[in-house]
């Protein structure tokens, strides 16, 4: 039987979009509606995916359709697919995803200016971040992430705040120079990779489970393993990896490619910031684990140890920034930045803990992320500043508000008993590990990196000593009767994600055991051929 | 006697390859005598769209025919790639007069109009025909003097300026050109670089000579193409025309020159010790599009814009002529298929904003609240010309580059690998430009209020291109099933 979940998954937003196109903008309340029931549907969908899906099986719920075949002549045949599906590494992401836009879309709920413009983009977003992370052929995968460009740079644009342009703009050429080096190494690929049991014509596929098998490079192409064409002081494959590192690690965002996060936060609304932090970031990350590692194995080995070390940088780099940040929402921006470090740590160390930690970090940051640009919007809402200097003693003021923001602060701290606990101690046993079980990392890397901890421990505890604790006074232009309590649809998001934000802290299994599989398989994958490629030479 | 019978018969047996360009002659004469005796807008563009179409199915007919040359004593070759390239030579000046006959700087002169676009495009099928000097000069001039009329067609002061300045450029370019062409006819002795003596006897001329001829030669090609260094009329020129006609040029003369082109460049010889064509070809494509794309930058005004586009994008239809080996001629045909679609629809909606008074970018301001559906459809457009998915400018762009890295690999020369990456760093400048007339019409605020039909000429003519460009990403196949059939012939 044809699977058609995942299908449902991405076009339900897009014929929701596609009937939104169809109606006149002056029902301005109707779009609103229509993104929620297409978000609803996807709930439903994602629903009986996971309680279908089966830990352990690989790759699950798999469509292929054949899309484009041109023949090219002497260079034999071009196959793109539509093929989609989802291992325990997109499962989590996907729901994810699909949790994380139900909440955009209620937390838009106040948007009043062309609201037809701003629900129609956010549906096809919400279609491309899905397509995104269910996309098994190199050229849909690629599609997809481009295509999620525009509406974002939209969203940023024109929902945004006073320096929007300089924002929006700084965002779309970073992602756009980021995703010109994923095509690069795309065109390398599928140049060189062949469909398995082809007849006489080559069958060219950007097919990224038959990438993963070395039998099917063509011998002599440029990527073939073991022969590939030295360029300079790296061979080809070497340059391929790092030229997804780079395209992703902009996505990710690493330092020192990731300052467009920063301007793109403070000036984005807050369900834009929302879907950033949560779901765009962890694109990158997902990108790494997806492709990045596993096409390219002997030099995702070789590298391990320098994406190690650029994890390290961006932990604490980030931290310092986060600490010397006068706007909330660019010292969260920054924490995300230091967080992201510990998913690059996690998958270079190649050991099935940081693996497994990498993908509980990035799910954890995508609940908890969410929860702090949601918070810093509640303050934002009410005075229209977010100068961290401008307040104090909020507690008195605003006591359940502030309570939410200790949880979602403690949380990110990586305390125990919240999500973000789990998936750091997982990167740190990994890292900690990775040299006695073969993997590239040192254990100094380790030791350094927990540095990252104290760091972030300081800057958050800062803020809230300095924002809610003391006697209560405000400045700048802030009218102290405006600071009112949360409202019942902040409630209505904050609530479910502070649950959400324990509930994988104290009951981490469940989706430990989705992950592991695929981590387990990833490790030895990678370590396997890692090590085949350098006995061969 | 003998001799004379056995030439008239080759007349008459080549006569019958070059059907389309018949339809084309008469078009010339049956618009012309219409035109004396009425002025109706209607009657003469319908009149004009059917012979150019029928000169399109003729083609279309074509394409699939075995390989006849050499025509006409070998002044031309029957080839199906030639027959392509005349295939969207047609679809480009049917789209030019479709566009041209709301534009009220043109009406008032429809019939000569017509005349002389029609008779540009008959020098466009014979050049992209042409495997003689005698022949690609000729209709390189009749490209020419067509063109130096339309780009002054609005009878101001800008318009002359502009045809001057272009017939100036126009006419050292074509002396260059000429000088090359008798210098290489004085070295190989045959006047038909098709013929394959002409590569054999200049292969064991004097190299220096022969290479200073061959580039000059060149000059003349690449001044049709606007690819650097010959670019600096474009910008003028352009700026100075009416929109249908800077469209035209912007895709006729280029894709003959370039058809040209590809058969002169097949046929040279190489130098020892001085770089081989691909070389050249290689260096003029990173030129052409690095020069097009960062002096796009600075302009202020949509058709310099769009000049300096088309020279970069000139540059990247090189690039299908410098990996020429690996079906490079096919991907060049692809991409320039989606590059004349995707420009077209551009144009058309310039011409719109045009005609409601925005004429410089700054002017575009909050224009995409009041017509929605025209920004929409332009920005297309420009994603298309961009290479961005989900449009066919990315299969095109992912097309060239493939071809440019198999070349790479299997030629590894040095400069192949750099032309792939200032490829691809210029793709991302080029967005810096073409995304420019969007972000003044979506996002910076303006108090224009355009007055705007949903159902109108422009959006039907605009839909169906947009389908088409949207098409070209999802089911590239369907075409490019369509080109792998050609053959080539020098």
């Amino acid at each position: 039987m044809q699977e058609i979940q995942l299908s449902l998954l991405i076009f339900t937003p897009l014929l929701a979009a596609s009937i939104g196109l169809l109606i006149p903008a002056v029902n301005s309340g109707l779009f609103r509606y229509l993104s929620l029931v297409a978000n609803l549907i996807q709930i439903a969908v994602i629903a009986s995916v996971l309680s279908l899906f089966k830990s352990g099986d690989g790759i699950q719920f798999v469509e292929y359709q054949s899309w484009i075949t041109i023949d090219l002549g002497t260079w034999g045949t071009l196959r793109a697919a539509y093929f989609l599906g989802v291992d325990g590494l997109s499962l989590p992401l996907v729901a994810l995803s699909v949790a994380i836009l139900l909440i955009a879309t209620i937390s838009s709920w106040n948007v009043k200016r062309q609201t037809k413009g701003y629900f129609l983009l956010l549906l096809l977003l919400n279609a491309a971040i899905i397509g995104s992370f269910t996309a098994l052929d190199f050229l849909l995968f690629y599609l997809f992430f481009e295509f999620m460009l525009l509406p974002m740079f939209f969203l940023i644009a024109l929902w945004g705040g006073p320096r929007r342009e300089y924002a929006s703009i700084k965002f779309f050429l970073y992602t756009l120079v980021g995703s010109i080096f994923i095509l690069v190494a795309m065109i390398a690929l599928y140049i060189s990779v062949q469909e398995p049991m082809g007849s006489q014509q080559i069958v060219h596929s950007f097919n990224l489970v038959n990438m993963r098998d070395w039998s099917n490079y063509l011998p002599g192409s440029v990527l073939e393993p073991g022969n590939a064409r030295l360029i300079g002081i790296f061979d080809a494959r070497q340059w391929c990896f790092l030229l997804l590192f780079l395209g992703f690690g902009i996505k990710l965002p690493m330092v020192p490619v990731h300052t467009w996060l920063p301007d793109a936060h403070v000036e984005a609304s807050t369900p834009v910031s929302v879907l950033l932090a949560a779901l765009l970031l962890k694109i990158g990350g997902y990108g790494l684990l997806r492709i990045a590692f596993p096409l390219f194995p002997d030099a995702a080995a070789y590298f391990g140890s320098f994406v190690g070390w650029v994890g390290v940088v961006s932990i604490i780099y980030g931290g310092l920034n986060a600490m010397s940040s006068k706007d909330l929402k660019r010292m969260i921006a920054y924490s995300s930045v230091s967080h992201m470090g510990f998913v690059l740590i996690g998958m270079a160390s190649l050991t099935p803990e940081g693996v497994s930690g990498s993908v509980y970090q990035m799910f954890s940051h995508g609940i908890l992320s969410a929860m702090l640009f949601l918070l810093a919007g509640v303050v934002y809402d009410r005075t229209h500043d977010r100068t961290i200097d401008h307040y104090s003693g909020l507690y008195k003021k605003m006591p359940v508000y502030s309570t939410f923001v200790l949880i979602a602060f403690f949380a990110s701290m990586g305390l125990p008993g919240f999500a973000g606990f789990i998936g750091e101690i997982l990167v740190f046993l990994g890292a900690f590990k990775s040299n006695s079980a073969g993997g590239p990392l040192h254990e100094s890397l380790a030791i350094i990196s927990t540095v990252g901890l104290v760091v972030s421990a300081v800057y958050f505890l800062w803020t809230l000593q300095r924002m809610f604790f003391g006697p209560f006074f405000v400045k700048g232009e802030i009218q102290a009767d405006d600071l009112t309590d949360l409202r019942s649809h902040e409630y209505l998001v904050l609530l479910p994600l502070a649950t959400a934000a324990l509930f994988f802290g104290i009951i981490p299994q469940p989706l430990v055991n989705v992950i592991e599989p695929f981590a387990k398989d990833f490790t030895t994958f990678i370590l396997n051929a890692g090590t085949s490629i350098h006995s061969t030479h | 006697m003998e001799q004379l019978a056995e030439n008239i018969r080759s007349i008459n047996t080549s006569v019958t390859h070059v059907t389309p360009e018949v339809i084309l002659v008469l078009a010339i004469v049956v618009v012309l005598v219409t035109g004396l005796m009425t002025s109706g807008k209607l009657l003469l563009t319908i009149l004009s769209s059917a012979f150019v179409l029928a000169s399109l199915l003729t083609c279309c007919q074509r394409i699939e025919e075995p390989i006849q040359r050499p025509l006409f004593d070998g002044m031309l070759t029957g080839d199906s790639y030639g027959t392509y390239i005349k295939i969207l030579l047609d679809i480009a000046t049917l789209l030019t007069i479709w566009m041209s006959w709301t534009n009220k700087k043109i009406t008032d002169r429809l019939s000569e109009y017509y005349i002389v676009l029609i008779g540009t495009l008959l020098g466009a099928h014979f050049l992209s025909m042409s495997i003689n000097f005698i022949s690609a000069f000729i209709s390189l001039e009749l490209i020419s003097l067509g063109s130096y009329v339309l780009t002054g067609y609005t009878f101001d002061r800008r318009g002359a300026e502009g045809s001057f300045k272009y017939f100036v450029f126009g006419s050292v370019a074509s002396a260059i050109m000429l000088y090359g062409f008798s210098l290489l006819y004085g070295l190989s002795g045959t006047l038909s670089f098709g013929n394959a003596d002409f590569a054999s006897v200049l292969a064991g001329s004097n190299g220096m000579l022969m290479y200073t001829s061959a580039i000059m030669a060149l000059t003349g090609f690449l001044y049709k193409i606007a690819a650097a260094p010959m670019h600096p009329w474009a910008p003028d020129v352009y700026e100075a025309a009416p929109l249908p006609i800077v469209a035209y040029f912007s895709v006729v003369p280029k894709l003959a020159g370039l058809a040209v082109l590809i058969r002169f460049s097949e046929a040279l010889p190489g130098v020892n010790g001085l770089p081989d064509w691909q070389n050249v070809l290689a260096l003029i494509a990173i030129l052409s599009i690095t020069v097009g794309n960062f002096a796009a930058l600075w302009q202020q005004n949509p058709k310099r814009l769009m000049a300096y586009s088309s020279i970069a994008q000139a540059g990247f239809l090189l690039v299908g002529v410098v990996a020429v080996d690996f079906d490079g001629i096919r991907i060049a045909l692809f991409y320039a298929s989606v590059y004349l679609a995707a420009n077209f629809l551009v144009f058309v909606y310039l011409q719109f904003y045009e005609s409601k008074g925005i004429d410089t970018l700054e002017s575009f301001s909050g224009s995409g609240r009041s017509s929605l559906v025209q920004s929409l459809f332009l920005l297309v457009g420009l994603i298309a010309l961009t290479g961005l998915p989900p449009t066919g400018g990315f299969t095109s762009k992912l097309f060239i580059f493939s071809a440019l890295w198999e070349a790479y690999n299997a030629s590894e020369k040095p400069l192949l690998l750099w032309l792939l990456v200032f490829g691809l760093l210029n793709t991302v400048v080029s967005l810096f430009y073409y995304i420019r007339i969007p972000y003044f019409a979506f996002i910076r605020p303006g108090s224009r209020n355009l007055e705007t039909k949903f159902l109108s000429f422009e959006n039907l003519f605009g839909l169906v291109i947009v389908l088409v460009v949207l098409g070209l990403f999802f089911k590239p196949g369907m075409l490019m099933g369509w080109i792998n059939k050609i053959n080539f012939a020098l």
